[in-house]
């Protein structure tokens, strides 16, 4: 891996190398369990880091794009890029969890709750809403009240999964924290490199008012 | 999936799924005997977990959304920023 041997901060060195060691712990183990369920290590491999990584840069890019011309402050463009980096994540999920079909689903009927209220009426989508009533229907009540609670806290957290079943809201919790933990490292590491690279321009070149957040 | 034995989910299954997501919860605050501890105060520290993560992750953004000037001026950059994710 020679192009991780960095020239960066040693912070930036620290994060691929935690990438790297779960990786390499994981990775024993997913090979043992095999095919048992569907890739429950899926988060942490080193091709689905680089794959989020490309989606990553595209989607700011997109979002500078799209700021440059309207208002750019500082908040909103904060805002965008959390959604950006929280669609391109439900993206890389490949559609296969109720969390991710859930971010995707809320992005679109914005958009088209604003077309549709211009043209006609509108039309609930019945993907969400069957998947919601069928997995209600399997048997809820297995835990007891106090579990409960807690149990519908963490259905508000992630988001689509309210109204999940006990187990379903536990394997959905299990994947969605482990894509945070992705995402978490995958945009920490971009800053890294970002805050890298302005400081050597502004070192470099004229004196800019970019500060290297360290 | 869940609808295997009917509409009745077994104990086991869901002590295996709590044990799973016991395992992915910052190790500070994981002991041995936890696998015994309340599974309520578990999901507590997964709420909180998922919170700080998702801070976290707005935090990053921020940052992102400020550093997203450097990526203005220097276009091949991008290029290097690539070379170095990969």
């Amino acid at each position: 891996m020679a192009s991780t041997s960095s020239s960066t901060t040693p912070a930036a060195a620290e994060v691929e190398e935690r990438g790297r060691k779960r990786k390499r712990a994981d990775g024993a183990g997913s090979t043992a369990a095999g095919g048992a369920e569907a890739q429950p290590s899926k988060w942490r491999t080193r091709r689905e880091h680089e794959i989020y990584s490309s989606k990553l840069l595209e989607a700011i890019r997109l979002v500078r794009a799209g700021s440059s011309s309207s208002s750019g402050s500082g908040a909103t463009r904060g805002r965008a890029v959390r959604e950006a980096a929280d669609r391109a994540l439900a993206v890389a999920a490949r559609g296969r969890t109720h969390w991710s079909r859930a971010i995707l689903a809320s992005r679109r009927r914005r958009f088209q709750a604003v077309r549709r209220a211009r043209l006609r009426a509108p039309a609930t989508p019945p993907s969400r809403h069957n998947a919601a009533a069928s997995a209600a229907a399997t048997g809820q009540g297995s835990s007891a009240p106090p579990l409960a609670e807690k149990a519908r806290m963490l259905g508000w957290l992630v988001p689509g999964c309210r109204r999940l079943s006990f187990p379903t809201l536990l394997e959905e919790t299990t994947d969605y924290i482990e894509a945070l933990q992705m995402q978490v490292r995958t945009m920490a590491a971009l800053a890294e490199a970002l805050s890298a690279i302005s400081a050597n321009s502004s070192s470099g070149g004229a004196g800019s008012s970019n500060s290297s957040a360290a | 999936m869940s609808g295997r034995r009917g509409s009745r989910i077994s104990d086991d299954e869901i002590n295996e799924l709590i044990s799973k997501l016991q395992a992915l919860l910052p190790e500070s605050s994981r002991r041995r005997s936890a696998s015994r501890s309340s599974a309520s105060k578990l999901l507590k520290e997964t709420c909180s977990y998922i919170k700080s993560l998702h801070r976290e992750v707005d935090d990053l953004s921020e940052r992102l959304s400020g550093l997203m000037s450097t990526m203005d001026n220097d276009s091949p950059q991008a290029e290097i920023i690539r070379s170095l994710l990969r």
